[in-house]
This record gives structure tokens, sequence and C-alpha cells, in this order.
């Protein structure tokens, strides 16, 4: 079984669910009201078009903030957390509650409290992206070898050295695996806001478009915010393959 | 033993950085626990929401019926794809690639095209529920070791036979992780749905108290909410206990 | 021959689930500047243990150690290197980074340590391998690796705690073959641990023999013959025979005990 038949299969796979829509769509079989015909969809690119850009640029912007802040304070804390052990075994359980606790229950509490600016969804994002990759770090940090600690100690290296040269270095692989999961979260989390009580942003374009029952824009706006996620999460992906390689990591 | 006082005076030192938090703030924004907990009382006691338990029963409801669909749907389709080696190798990495978009981006379509009713928050813990469970089939699958299974059908085994006897139980731990998960995802799916855009069932309640800053209401069902959360989870994680000494 | 390392009646316990457990007991010990000075004994008889308070890494708790006249208080780079059983190299670093790691936290120029590194390749056979991490190497290589990253550092002391226990047979007498030469030409002084006879006989200017739990000295054997040594000759086999009959009664003990 090739590579080839796999790939071929999943492009016509494709092309047959596309072709099939469109002609159930034509045919007059359901309300193209609700189910667009991929046509329609792609005209529907060109009117969203810069709106459409509008928003998910606004969004982008909002989830990178969201990022950034989530990688620098969920490994600041998980370095934190994890490698001073009183700290841990108070605060871990509390972590691991608040990592699994629903973060839909305080949607409407933040947005109360930050109003309808960029504001709610950039701390909501973070919410979201934060906890997996500071309960991620906090593993890998306790988990340290603690044979290679030992090392730096006797060839002299000071605290800031043996964080510097052995845990930082040691924990890199799961910080990235970390920033490939937290992306994702920070995007939901951004755009549960922009649908809640957005004035901007792809989540507002989305509910509004949703609203107004306009369904071919609906699914153009839908295809748009996937791909973008789908060309972050393939990219970061490309990027921890070059960073492992030049680690000399053997898969 | 002090780690344990540890943790309780860390919980009792947020209590009253809450408390105190909640005191001095606005009133509107901030519910310290004090004023939590007659809320409380009086939500249970159906004064604040006098409808409380038919819009509990509806979420309810509403995810059950997700969560059976999303069963349902996710193991047949979890053994139609780990079926055949073709199958599973061309699909799997599609529906992993799914896992790439934050599932909140489908919701606005299923909103339109399933109304703000009930149909659209079960199609959406339906579709959140799904995934983990198609996934965990194909892992569980992947986990069967072929030998026994053509020494089972060597010993004239029935498909059915080598199914329950041979198949069901080296991939039953993967599984009952896979519905677990899948339960978790069915229920937050549920009330994310309702908190979107909902006119009945618990988030529409939190939407109402939210909308009108009745704060302290709006708490008391954060906490009731919760509980229904955690009790599900709970009650999946005795099953998944179960199923899993069962194995052994 | 002035005395470099002094062990002066040190005693340490540690503390376990069930309950205290004594490594060492009124252990003394001197060791001269350029001697090759060997602790043998039955496993847990607190070789490792001692090893690390010369090393700085465990604090006595009776009895003090002393290096070139001073007080251990803690690591102390300047004097003391140390290789680790299991290698303990930094998967992240290649070859020549792991050797250049006590000159990097000692604050030397890339171009310093560069250069020093890459003088020790030759010598330590790596020289093909200078770019390759420890995972693409093979345990002897990495073996040699961290012993470069010990020489690097230039230390009057090396300490090694069984550097070649995990490797084969074959490969263990080669590496002990080229550990003495490397000693020969450096004339470091060297306290290195280890379980084997042969090793301790092959390349000991002077073996202790120490006791099952708790730890204490039971012989110290004088080796002052020529190097390199014939296992066949008459006095090595004479000393073989006494070496291996005080370690059988201690490992027959600490057998008994398990």
């Amino acid at each position: 079984m090739s590579r080839a038949r796999v790939r071929l299969l999943q492009a016509l796979s494709i092309a047959v669910l596309l072709v099939g829509w469109e002609g159930i769509a034509r045919g007059g079989w359901v309300d193209p009201l609700f189910v667009p015909a991929p046509s329609a969809v792609v005209r529907a690119f060109g009117r969203i078009g810069a709106p459409a850009l509008a928003g998910l640029g606004d969004t982008l912007v909002k989830t990178a903030i969201a990022y950034v802040l989530s990688v620098v304070l969920g490994v600041a804390g998980g370095i934190l957390i994890g490698s001073v052990q009183a700290v841990r075994q108070a605060v871990n359980p509390f972590v691991i509650a608040l990592y699994g606790m629903p973060k839909i229950l305080v949607l409407p509490w933040i947005v109360l409290l930050l109003g309808f600016g960029s504001a709610p969804a950039v701390v909501y994002g973070t919410i979201h992206g934060l906890f997996p990759i500071l309960v991620l770090v906090t593993g890998a940090v306790r988990d340290v070898d603690r044979g290679l600690l030992t090392v730096a100690r006797a060839f002299g290296a000071r605290r800031w050295q043996l964080y510097w040269k052995v845990v930082l270095p040691a924990i890199v692989p799961t910080v990235l695996a970390g920033m490939r999961l937290g992306v994702v979260f920070c995007l939901l989390g951004v755009l549960i806001v922009e649908m809640f009580a957005g004035v901007r942003g792809m989540g507002y374009v989305m509910s509004s478009l949703a609203n107004g029952f306009q369904a071919p824009e609906l699914f153009a706006a839908t295809a748009l915010v996937s791909t973008a996620s789908i060309v972050i999460v393939v990219s970061l992906d490309a990027l921890n393959e070059r960073l492992s390689h030049w680690r000399g990591d053997v898969r | 033993m002090t780690v344990a006082v540890i943790r309780a005076g860390l919980l009792l030192a947020v209590l009253a950085a809450w408390e105190i938090a909640g005191r001095l703030g606005n009133p509107l924004l901030y519910v310290p626990p004090s004023a939590a907990v007659p809320a409380l009382v009086r939500l249970l006691g159906l004064q604040s929401y006098p409808d409380l338990g038919e819009h509990l029963l509806l979420t309810l409801r509403e995810i059950v019926a997700a969560y059976g669909l999303a069963v349902v749907a996710g193991v047949a389709c979890g053994f139609a794809l780990g079926s055949s080696r073709l199958l599973g190798r061309a699909y799997g990495p599609l529906l992993a690639a799914l896992y790439a978009v934050p599932a909140v981006v489908w919701y606005p379509s299923l909103m339109l095209f399933f109304g703000l009713d009930a149909a659209s928050k079960i199609a959406f813990g339906f579709l959140l529920g799904f995934f983990p469970i198609t996934l965990a089939v194909l892992a569980g699958i992947r986990q069967v070791n072929p030998q026994l299974v053509t020494v089972a059908r060597a010993f004239g085994a029935s498909r059915a036979t080598v199914f329950r006897t041979v198949m069901l139980p080296s991939m039953l731990f993967t599984l009952v992780g896979g519905l677990r998960t899948g339960l978790a995802l069915s229920v937050i799916g549920v009330i994310v749905g309702e908190v979107l855009g909902s006119k009945a069932g618990m988030g529409s309640l939190l939407n109402h108290a939210y909308g009108l800053f009745r704060t302290a209401d709006y708490v008391a069902l954060v906490l009731v909410t919760l509980v229904l959360i955690v009790g599900s989870d709970a009650a999946a994680s005795v099953l998944e206990h179960r199923a899993r000494r069962w194995t052994e | 021959m002035s005395e470099l390392i002094v062990v002066d009646a040190v005693d340490k316990r540690y503390r376990t689930s069930s309950g205290p457990v004594d490594a060492l007991r009124g252990v003394s010990l001197a060791v001269g500047a350029g001697e090759f000075c060997t602790l043998i004994g039955p496993s847990g008889c607190g070789k490792s243990t001692l090893l690390g308070m010369l090393a700085g890494l465990v604090q006595p708790d009776g009895g003090r150690v002393l290096i070139d006249g001073r007080a251990v208080d803690g690591p102390d780079p300047r004097r003391v290197a140390t290789v680790f059983q299991d290698a303990g190299l930094f998967p992240w670093r290649t070859t020549l980074e792991n050797i250049e790691f006590g000159l990097e936290l000692q604050g030397v120029p890339r171009e310093r340590r560069r250069a020093v590194a890459t003088e020790l390749l030759g010598p330590l056979g790596l020289r093909p391998f200078a770019g390759k991490y420890p995972r693409e190497l093979s345990g002897g290589m990495r073996q040699r690796v961290a012993i470069g990253r010990a020489l690097a550092i230039d230390t009057p002391i090396v300490l090694m705690d069984e550097p070649f226990g995990a490797l084969d047979e074959q490969t263990r007498l080669l590496m002990g073959e080229w550990l003495l030469d490397i000693w020969r030409r450096t004339r470091k002084t060297v306290v290195f641990v280890t379980h084997s006879l042969h090793e301790a006989l092959a390349l000991s200017s002077r073996v202790v023999v120490m006791t099952a739990r708790p730890g204490r000295l039971k012989a110290v054997i004088e080796l002052p013959m020529p190097y390199p040594r014939l296992m066949e000759s008459a006095d090595l086999v004479t000393l073989r025979a006494k070496l291996w009959s005080e370690i059988r009664e201690e490992s027959l003990r600490s057998m008994g005990e398990t």
C-alpha cells in the first residue's frame, strides 16, 4: 500500500464530497438558504473578502497577544512550580483543577469585567492557552534528569546556570509541544469571546452572518478561519521538525 | 499532612482575598463568597429562578442526546475506518487535521442550520464528542495484536466471538478513555452552545443573570452548572475504573 | 609524596523509608598527588558516597574531607573533576559542546574553550565525532566524551565513579588501557571506583577495599609494579588472589544481608 494511493484516496474523497455537495445543492434537494453549493461559497468569498480579512487580521492579532502571554506565563510558571517542590505540592492540585474546569462558565464574568473591546478576548484566549502549557512544562521540569543536574553541580554550575544550561534546554521539546497545543486553544478562546460579545473580529463576523442567514458568506468565513488555523499549526509543526532536526533528535 | 494544611491554607487565603476584593469592589462586578452562599440558597430554593428544574433538565437532555449520538457515530465511524488500513491511513490524518481547527468555528453554521433551539446545541455537543471517540476506537484497533486474531480464527472462532474475546479486551483501555473524553467534550459543547445563544437551558440562565447584572445569581448558577459538569465526569471516571479493572 | 586528599574519620548516614542506613562509618584515607587510587567493594558499600564527598556533592555527617589542606564545602571545579557512571552527557549538546561544558560554566571565551576541546579530541579518539550528539555515539565513545569533559577543565584531581561499568568486557579492557595511557601522560591524581578486580589490578597504584554496609576500610594494598602490567606475572597473580579473598568475604556478607 503506497503513499500515493493514500494521497489519491484523500484527494478523491474531498473531490467527491465537493462535487456531490454541489450536485445536491443544485438539484434542489436541500434549501440553499441553509446549505449553499460550494460554487456559491466560492463566489461569497468575493463579497466578504475585505471585511472578512480585516476581521481575521483582528482575530489573529488578539490571538498572537494571548499566545505570547500564554507561552511566557506558562513556561515561567511551569519552571517555578516544577522546580520548587514546596510550591509544586501546594499549588499543583489547584492548577490541575483550573486546567480541567470548563472555562465557558467564567466567560460572561470576564466580559462583564473587561467590557467589549479586545481585552476580554485576549484574557480569555490566554486562559485557554496558558493551562495546557503550564501543566506540560511543570511535568517536564519535574522530570528533568537528576543525573544531569548533578553533573552540572559537580562542574560548579551556579543556580542560574542550572536553569539556563540544564533545565531550559531539557524542556525545549515539551515547550514546543505545548506551543503547538496552545495556539489552537488561544484561537478558540478569542473566537468564543468574539462570538459572545464581539464588536470586531472573525468570531463577530461569523455570528453576524449566521444571524443574518447569509449561509454562503458564513461558509466562506468558516473556511477562511479554518484554513488560517491549519496553516498556523502546520507551520508550527514544520518549525518544530526543523528544530528537532537541529537538536539531533532521531524519530 | 503538612502539605494538606498548606493547601487548605492557600484555599482559605484565596477565598479571603476574594471576599475582601468582592466587598471593596463594584458589587455588580465582584461577588464575595459571603454573598454567593445566600444567592445559591435562593437559587436552590427556586426563588431567583423558579423554572431552574426545567432548564437543568433541558441541558441534561441535550447532553444525553449529543453524547448518545456521538458514541454511536464515533464507534461506528472508528470501526469503519479501522476495518481497512487504507481507509485508516487516508482518513485518519484528515480527521486529525480537523483537530487543528478550534471547534467553535463550526458553531455559527450549526446555529444557522439548526436554529436557536436544542438541536444546534445537540449538534455541537455531538461534534465535540464525536472526534475523540472515533480517534480512540482507531487507536484501540491498532493495539489489537493481529496474531491473536489469526489464532482465534484458526481455532474456528466466529467474527463475533473474535470481537468479544480478542478485540474488545485489548482495545477497552483506550476505548473507555476516549468515551470519557468524549463525554466531557459533549457536555462542554452543549453548554458553550447555550451560552453563545439560546432561549433555554443552564447556559441561557447564565446569560440572563449576566445580562441583568445579577452577578450573585450568576455565581450561584455557575456553581450549579459546575456540579453538573464535575458530576458527569466523576460518573464517567467510576465507569472507566470499573471497565479497566474488568480488563485485568 | 604530599597528601593531596585527606579523608578524616568520615561518617554518613541516609534516612530511608525503612529507617536510617549507615553508608560510611569512620572512614579515613589519604591520597597522594599523582596516585591512581581505586576504591573497590561490594555493592552498597558507600564507594560512591565517598566519591561524592570528594566531589563536594555529599556532605559528611561527621569527620572532614580536606583537599589540598582545605575543607571541602561544595563542588570545586578548579581542583576536582568528576566522571559519572552513566556518562551523564547533555543530549542536546554535541561531543565538542559536551567537552566544553565545564569551561563554559567558568566563563572561558568561546574560541579558547573550543580550542581546548578540539585539542582533546585526538587523544580521546573522537575526532570524527566532534559534531555528533550523544545518542549517535556508542557507550564507549560516550564515556570518553565524559572523560574529555573532566579533562577539559584541567584539574589536578579526577574522580571516576565506575566509568566503564556499563560497557561490555572487550570495550572495558580497551578503555582501561586507554585511560592508563592518558593518566601516565597527564599525571593527574585519580580516585577510581570499580567492581572489577581486573581494572583495579591493571590500573591502580593503590587499591582500597571497603567493607559491606556500613562502609569501612578493610584493606589497603599497594601496587608498586610498573605499567603496563602483565596479569600473568607472579606478583600480580598473588595479589589477585589476596584481593579476591578480601572482596569475597565482604561480597558474601553483603549477599547474605539481602
